[in-house]
């Protein structure tokens, strides 16, 4: 009576292969209680099919989200058709462990559900839940996804510093000028450029030379508010975003930056390395067609703070604009 | 070149039973839904791939962007069911999935998820109805999202298309006193054409 063989005879084959696959089955009727429930969903669950046949799911499983599940099943008793639940979008139905203790990083197994009709003619009888393990497939997802973070991230950033690079920088100015360009406000720009930084090269060497513009970086960083975009403009030169700042207090900023930078030596290996830096301050106004105007603007101002002596900041001078020159310098007829 | 596959028998027999399986898919809509299904008149047409994006842009009537979710069906006659919204009516379609109670969704729901949600039931509905007149019992696969904010012709891409002809049956429906309007094109290529034509024929040569 309890000879293994005999008993697997009198299954059909089909229901042997129901029992054994790696893949959660069961059988629910209309009014949700469970008619089928092989093995995978036993193991996983803790609860025989002895257990749940018979009974409402609801009531062996009280967590199951059951607004959302009655109605996946009452779509199919009514259409006819399939319905369908990715672990993309809802991890779990059943909280199940996973196989993957060690390697995991997910709570519980990942699961693709498919609700199938079981129609007898064209009337529906039973819906065939299938619960498919998709931990794995997640897993490798999140794998990517963290990997392209850092990509994205390696492609923002500027490798010595860690600090925005210019490319990223530029994108930002140019979003922030559109804004300003479509709502108006205030958007100031700091460029800023560490002092005969070619000497400190030659004097101490690349390596300290490195470790000036990482330190410049960190000490700037400290400063300013942390959602402000900081970046690294070219070799030792450096820019600050400002949005909703106005020149103004822009220039209260550049000189909280300036005199940060040039507060103490950096000491690399034990050597001083003592370091100043000019910067330009410029803020966008009605002449300025375009961000790489801005950025010409606080550029020049930069210039003009290096000519005069170095270790200070300049402000871009609002120069009058060529509309507003010509009829003065023509005499009237 | 215009409807090639079908004489005019079995086209105006292909409408008729679009026209019933449409109206039982949204019977059954109006029920799960609790709600007055209003459907349009199911177009059919068969195109060449060349046509198909035109086609598809003529039938829907959208512009703009649009969300669109795929989802493949199999029996005898397989082929692809596209759900496409507009994308600025993602956020109406909550109403769609009330819960039996009807309460709101929102908190159980994510956005795709609500989108997968519709995508399925609508193509699910329809595509059984349809071939089930036909005398086949589809099996679906998941719903796959093609893109959202896209607009209409990149949802066909002709370079990647390996049929010549395919047979649209484009349907639309909204709800009563709501704005958004759900697409539903069926789309069956080459060797399903040749299945629904015998088909046709058999109920055809029952009546």
């Amino acid at each position: 009576m309890s000879d293994p063989v005999g008993k697997a005879l009198d299954c059909s084959l089909s229901e042997l292969v129901v029992e054994r696959v790696g893949l959660g089955i069961f059988v629910v009727d209309r009014d949700m209680n469970v008619q089928m429930w092989n093995r995978f969903m036993h193991e996983h669950s803790g609860l025989s099919a002895q257990q749940v046949i018979g009974r409402s799911l609801f009531d062996s499983f009280p967590d199951l989200p059951r607004e959302w599940l009655t109605r996946k099943v009452k779509s199919v008793f009514l259409l006819g058709s399939f319905a369908f639940s990715s672990w993309e979008q809802r991890p779990y139905l059943f909280r199940f462990e996973h196989d993957r203790p060690i390697t995991g990083g997910v709570d519980h197994m990942q699961q693709n559900c498919t609700f199938m009709p079981l129609t007898r003619g064209r009337e529906v009888v039973a819906v065939c839940v299938t619960i498919a393990d998709a931990t794995d497939v997640s897993i490798v997802q999140r794998e990517r996804e963290e990997a392209l973070a850092k990509l994205r991230e390696y492609a923002n950033h500027d490798g010595l510093t860690g600090i925005t690079n210019r490319r990223y920088f530029e994108a930002q100015l140019r979003d922030e000028f559109a804004r300003w360009q479509r709502q108006g406000g205030e958007l100031s720009i700091l460029l800023f450029d560490l002092d005969h930084f070619k000497k400190i090269n030659d004097e101490f060497g690349h390596v300290a030379g490195d470790a000036v513009l990482r330190t410049t970086a960190q000490r700037v960083s400290a400063v300013i508010r942390p959602g402000n975009t900081f970046g690294r403009f070219g070799g030792e030169e450096f820019a600050l975003l400002l949005p909703g700042t106005t020149i103004d207090e822009a220039m209260l900023v550049a000189e909280k930056v300036r005199l940060t930078i040039g507060a103490e030596p950096v000491q690399v290996d034990g050597v001083r390395v003592p370091v100043t830096a000019s910067c330009g301050v410029a803020a966008a106004r009605a002449q300025n067609d375009d961000y790489v105007s801005l950025v010409n603007d606080v550029d020049a101002a930069l210039y003009t703070a290096k000519q005069t002596g170095r270790n200070r900041t300049h402000i871009a001078t609002t120069k009058p604009s060529l509309a507003q020159i010509i009829p003065a310098a023509r005499p009237a007829p | 070149m215009s409807e090639p596959f079908f004489t005019e028998t079995q086209r105006d027999a292909l409408q008729e039973i679009s026209n019933l399986a449409m109206g039982m898919a949204a019977t059954g809509l109006s029920e799960l839904l609790d709600a007055f299904i209003e459907l349009s008149v199911p177009r059919v047409r068969s195109v060449a791939i060349g046509e198909a994006a035109q086609a598809l842009r003529e039938m829907t009537g959208l512009d703009g962007a649009v969300t669109a979710v795929r989802q493949s069906f199999r029996s005898g006659i397989k082929g692809e069911a596209l759900v496409i919204c507009r994308s600025g009516e993602i956020a109406d379609l909550a109403v769609l999935a009330r819960g039996p109670g009807g309460e709101s969704p929102h908190e159980t729901m994510s956005e795709i998820e609500l989108v997968f949600d519709i995508a399925n039931v609508v193509a699910g509905a329809c595509v059984s109805s349809i071939l089930d007149q036909l005398g086949a019992t589809p099996v679906f696969s998941p719903p796959g999202l093609i893109g959202g904010g896209m607009s209409l012709d990149e949802v066909f891409r002709p370079d990647a298309l390996t049929w010549d002809m395919a047979l649209l049956i484009e349907v639309n429906f909204s709800l009563e006193d709501q704005n958004f309007r759900v697409h539903l094109v069926m789309l069956m290529a080459q060797e399903s054409i040749r299945i629904v034509r015998d088909a046709l024929d058999t109920l055809l040569g029952e009546t």
